[in-house]
């Protein structure tokens, strides 16, 4: 998960496994509001793998991933933007 | 229609709870998720960007008002009130829940549908014409083909691990309504001496290397069909490559073998392979026709009634056209409303073309590749209550085969491998040319949209072909000019340097405003113009003065 990774600081993302809706990791564990995840340095990147890496044995989750910031503090790529807050576009 | 025997059914609920255990055992920890992925997508269950999607095969685009009403049914109460038909003619739910997937493909089953084989390398959905058995100049009805292949592919022990997926089209006659030639294998039915066969196309594909498929029989008799295509399967299981997955389309093989040696590879399976069981003889053949006759049309004198109401007479000029039989008309519905996604429709929408199609054609609602809907018998004097009926439900948009009919896959607003979003793009075209009369002006013209290089918006075969891209962050569009998917197949021409979503539409114009520079009369249609003078002109013009910078 980490190999592609550039930048300085992370969200954890993830699916998770029963609806498949898009997660956030939190201090109270996985949330669909990106709102307070946590903020990962690419230091403790090893760490969120541990974690992610149990939550998807368990079941919780599944296809973790890195989501990155820019420098003040915002999710960085369209895709991820668009992951975050939904489709652009009105049914 | 085709109507499922008893082992039809079998296969289809014992694939049901095959899925349902698998499911179970995977929410139990008892699969991984590289365990279960494949078995997933062998249902059609894939996982996007934003949740799972479940790809429901429409064989070769027939449906019956009662199985719409129960995609309708499914659209409510597990997803979110509307699916997306796709450019190969099937549906896809944006929101299912794993959980809920069992009981959707219960649901499917009880009106015998399913979502096998809707991904995975193995034999697709076999596609068709959306006018099969409607038109005069047909050879013969495709259905009953493609049902035969359907049967012979579904499941089949040696062609469900394919170096990759495979697409196969099959058309009764010289018109290609079905991108048949942009197919790993395209089937046209063809007469010659009073014998009806089949010409064999092979190779054909969009994705990052588009090729138009190579003829390699000229005519193959009925009953050899699925011999041949044994054939050709078991040459591409043997040759195609499996080390680089961007190479692994029979396409790919053809290119690199030349089809004259591909086709001696074909022939010699196909003397050493064949089998007498596959052999279809007219028994066979006649049994499966008997399922798709038309139903009991009375050739009559009723002609179109005539409206002073020019929204009525706009709509039957664009989207209604002659039925075989006198006194009916084939209906086009376009999925592609002012504001709307292109291909979406609402379970609302869905319920009451259910209702429509029982009251004005016979049951029968069929899907195109251009993501629209068609009810293919409906009398001529009850088109003006129709049109009435199909405006209350925003289906009634007369834009068939016109600017704003564009083709358009999901893009980034859903897609995980897009790269820039398509959906946001079609609705910009809607707005700029929402006035009939101008698009009237501009003429046939078919505009297919795509998020990545994958092409599932069929832009490489576009009039005008947007590919969207991602670059340095920004989505940008590249313009191809040239393309057709019909039966003059060609793969689009880059223009240039590609544009931002601001100055799409400016460069759009630009192109528009070439053609219509050079074009000698009014009937005279966008491709023909290009064929004519070129892609030099429409370059010239639309990068010398380019109001903002490209």
């Amino acid at each position: 998960m980490v190999k592609k990774l550039q930048g300085e600081t992370f969200l954890l993302s993830a699916n998770e496994l029963k609806s498949g809706k898009v997660v956030f990791f939190t201090l109270k564990g996985w949330s669909s509001s990106s709102v307070e995840a946590i903020k990962i340095k690419v230091d403790e990147i090893n760490k969120y793998e541990e974690i992610s890496a149990k939550d998807e044995k368990k079941c919780i989750i599944i296809s973790p991933k890195f989501v990155e910031l820019d420098e003040e503090g915002n999710i960085k790529t369209l895709r991820d933007k668009i992951r975050n807050s939904g489709i652009t576009i009105k049914i | 229609m085709y109507k499922y025997s008893d082992t039809d059914k079998k296969i289809i609920t014992s694939r049901v709870k095959q899925f349902e255990n698998q499911v179970k055992r995977r929410l139990e920890g008892k699969l991984t998720e590289e365990e279960f992925k494949p078995l997933r997508l062998m249902n059609g269950l894939y996982l996007q960007l934003h949740a799972y999607m479940l790809r429901v095969a429409i064989p070769y685009g027939e449906l019956s008002s009662k199985q719409l009403r129960k995609i309708a049914f499914i659209a409510d109460k597990y997803d979110r009130g509307y699916g997306h038909f796709t450019t190969r003619q099937n549906i896809q739910f944006n929101w299912p829940k794993l959980l809920d997937v069992p009981e959707i493909l219960r649901e499917l089953s009880s009106v015998e549908m399913h979502a096998i084989q809707t991904s995975g390398n193995c034999i697709r959905n076999i596609s068709s014409d959306h006018l099969a058995g409607l038109t005069l100049n047909e050879i013969e009805d495709p259905r009953p083909w493609c049902e035969i292949i359907r049967k012979w592919s579904t499941f089949h022990p040696e062609f469900s691990f394919l170096p990759r997926k495979f697409k196969i089209a099959v058309i009764g006659c010289t018109e290609d309504r079905a991108a048949m030639l942009v197919h790993d294998i395209g089937l046209r039915i063809v007469e010659r001496k009073n014998q009806v066969g089949f010409e064999v196309f092979v190779g054909g594909g969009q994705g990052r290397t588009p090729i138009i498929a190579k003829r390699i029989r000229a005519f193959l008799p009925k009953k050899d069909i699925l011999n041949y295509l044994e054939a050709i399967l078991t040459t591409y299981n043997q040759e195609g490559r499996r080390d680089n997955i961007y190479k692994a389309r029979i396409k790919i093989l053809v290119k690199e073998l030349g089809i004259e040696k591909f086709k001696s590879l074909v022939e010699e399976n196909f003397s050493k392979l064949s089998n007498k069981e596959l052999e279809i003889d007219d028994k066979n053949i006649e049994e499966i026709f008997g399922f798709f006759r038309l139903p009991p049309l009375k050739s009559n004198t009723n002609q179109i009634p005539f409206k002073k109401n020019q929204e009525y007479q706009n709509w039957i000029k664009q989207n209604v056209i002659p039925h075989k039989i006198q006194g009916y008309s084939i209906v086009q519905i376009s999925l592609k409303a002012p504001k709307k996604p292109p291909g979406d429709a609402t379970s609302n929408q869905m319920i009451a073309l259910a209702e429509i199609s029982e009251k004005f054609s016979f049951s029968e609602i069929r899907v195109t590749h251009e993501q629209n809907l068609v009810l293919p018998h409906v009398s001529n004097k009850e088109l003006f209550n129709l049109w009435n009926r199909l405006k209350i439900e925003n289906l009634a948009t007369s834009n068939l085969g016109l600017i704003t009919d564009t083709i358009c896959c999901p893009g980034m607003d859903y897609c995980a491998l897009a790269t820039a979003r398509s959906i946001p793009i079609s609705q910009k075209i809607s707005k700029h040319f929402d006035n009939y009369l101008q698009q009237k002006e501009i003429g046939d013209l078919k505009i297919k949209i795509s998020g990545c290089i994958n092409a599932c918006g069929h832009h490489h075969v576009g009039n005008i072909g947007i590919l969207g891209l991602d670059r340095k962050g920004q989505e940008f569009y590249q313009i191809t000019l040239g393309g057709s998917a019909k039966e003059d197949a060609t793969i689009g021409e880059i223009v240039g340097p590609s544009f931002s979503e601001n100055n799409l539409i400016e460069a759009i114009e630009k192109i528009l405003n070439t053609y219509k520079k050079h074009k000698r009369n009014k009937s005279e249609d966008f491709l023909t113009v290009f064929r004519r003078i070129g892609i030099k002109e429409f370059k010239k013009d639309l990068y010398d003065n380019f109001t903002k910078k490209v």
